[in-house]
Order: structure tokens, then C-alpha cells, then sequence
């Protein structure tokens, strides 16, 4: 069955760094779009990315495994990734497979682009 | 001559009422359509939003599951949900058809830095996702099923409950 929610991902420049906004469901089917989205965030070279889930209603494990291989990527690169926007119940989940250990959550766009411009 | 005793699950299945059984044929994306069928068959518990949502996460990674590693994602072979309710509690089964072992959730626990360092594979968050969704797992196989059981306590509990520190 093909997703509801077809998940897309485009990519803006903030000051604080480039965004990601994404969209619908962040599951095995977001694959594509999300890497693409972010090797063209990455081609401006910038110091944050931030990974805004406001448009997300769905996330599950592969979409977890995907969110793991953009950490990886970014901590080669040395690279900060961001999040904000995501509900509490997918809070919950970062707290327990602890990715929220290592890239930091934030409840809006202005508090991480703050947070990022500050860095 | 006596009539056979029922097993313990027997007996408790008697004291549950059955709210659906349902089937999805094992297809990717199908473990939303059962996440959304067991939302809609608890609607009368009146869980509460924190509940629900943890409920709909455990069924949707434990259908996933049973789809892509018991039935292989062959769409022929359906993996089969009962949700069943008692005063004390609510109980989600989800079967496949897997001949391969059960994984120990307790043995194969992910570990993010691992997996960031390319040690282990970037999946694999599943159960532990289920685990921390319910308040019991108990996953039981025989020579043809898998069978995966997610309890929830109704009593006592509210939104507060189980969040983690």
C-alpha cells in the first residue's frame, strides 16, 4: 500500500543554517526524498542543519533508521543537526532510541535557529 | 468424564471481549491501515491521547514486523490482529507466519552510538519502540506462527504514567 501521506522534503537557507522541511510520513518511502534533501542542504556547506518535522503526522522504525543515517552523516561532516516540531509522542520516541542525546530538539523553528546562530 | 480445563490464556481470554480481529495482507505501508483499525476498535476505551498514541506505535512496529520478517512481505499470507479488552486491561495479538527464530528483545538491544559509528545497522528499533509503548510484551512462536501480545493497563493509569525521566 503506498503511503497516505506521500513524504516530501525541500530544502530552505536560514541564517542559522539550512532547513529541511518535511512533510506527511517519515517511513521506508521518505528514503529518497530525504537524502536528497540533504546532500542539496549539505551543498551550501553550512554549520546546522535543522530537520523541521511541524508537516510529519507519522514516523516509525525505518524512518528512525533514516534520521540515524543523516546523525551519521552529519557527525562525519561535523556537521549539527537540529530538530523541532515534532509532537510529544515522537519526542518520547527520540528520548527513548536517544537520538535525542545526540542532536538537539527544539519546540520551534526560532528557538533552533537561535540556538544554531549562536553555535 | 470432565470437560478439559482451559489453558491459562484460555481463561483469560474469557474474561476479555473481543473488539476486532482483522487481517492486512503484508504489503509495505500496511501497518498504518492496522494502526488506524485498532485506533478505531479502542475508540470506546477512551484512552487517553498519550495512550492511544503510544498503542498505535506498538501496533504499527509489531505489524511491521511480523509483515517483513515472518511473512517476508508476501502479500498472499496476512498477519492477523485480535485486540481484546477487560476491565483491567487491553490486549493487541498480532501473528505471522514465520519459521525463523524469535529475536530475545532484551539480548538485541539497538545502540544508537553503535549504529553511528557503522557497527550495527542503522534499523532494528522496533521492539525496543514496542516495549516502551506497552506495559507487558510477550512474544510466543510454535513451528508455524509468530505471535507478539501488548498489554495495556487501563486501571490506574493515566497520561502521566510510564513517561520517561
Amino acid at each position: 500500500m503506498p503511503p497516505a501521506n506521500q513524504p516530501e522534503a525541500s530544502v530552505r537557507q536560514e541564517p542559522g543554517g539550512a532547513v529541511l522541511d518535511l512533510r506527511g510520513e517519515i517511513n521506508g518511502f521518505a528514503q529518497e526524498a530525504l537524502e536528497a534533501a540533504y546532500t542539496e542542504a549539505e551543498a551550501q556547506d553550512p554549520e546546522a542543519i535543522l530537520l523541521n518535522f511541524e508537516g510529519v503526522d507519522y514516523i516509525n522504525s525505518t524512518g528512525i533508521a533514516l534520521i540515524v543515517g543523516l546523525l551519521a552523516r552529519a557527525r562525519t561532516s561535523k556537521r549539527r543537526l537540529l530538530a523541532y516540531g515534532l509532537s510529544d509522542h515522537y519526542i518520547e520516541i527520540f528520548n527513548i532510541t536517544r537520538l535525542s542525546d545526540f542532536m538537539s530538539v527544539y519546540p520551534d523553528e526560532q528557538s533552533a535557529l537561535s540556538d544554531a546562530s549562536a553555535s | 468424564m470432565t470437560a478439559p480445563t482451559p489453558s491459562g490464556k484460555a481463561k483469560q481470554d474469557d474474561a476479555r471481549r473481543a473488539l476486532v480481529d482483522l487481517s492486512v495482507p503484508s504489503e509495505p505501508g500496511n501497518e498504518r491501515l492496522a494502526m488506524e483499525r485498532v485506533a478505531e476498535a479502542v475508540k470506546e476505551l477512551d484512552l487517553p491521547a498519550q495512550r492511544l498514541e503510544r498503542l498505535k506505535t506498538a501496533v504499527a512496529e509489531a505489524t511491521m514486523n511480523a509483515m517483513e520478517h515472518g511473512n517476508r512481505y508476501r502479500p498472499e499470507v496476512p498477519v492477523k490482529i485480535q485486540v481484546l479488552a477487560s476491565d483491567a486491561d487491553l490486549l493487541v495479538r498480532i501473528t505471522d507466519q514465520g519459521g525463523s527464530p524469535v529475536p530475545d528483545p532484551d539480548k538485541e538491544v539497538p545502540d544508537l552510538e553503535a549504529k553511528l559509528e557503522g557497527l550495527q545497522s542503522p534499523r532494528g528499533w522496533g521492539l525496543l519502540l514496542i516495549k516502551n509503548m506497552v506495559d507487558e510484551m510477550h512474544i510466543t512462536s510454535d513451528a508455524v506462527h509468530h505471535t507478539i501480545e501488548m498489554v495495556m493497563h487501563l486501571e490506574g493509569k493515566d497520561d502521566a504514567a510510564g513517561q520517561p525521566t
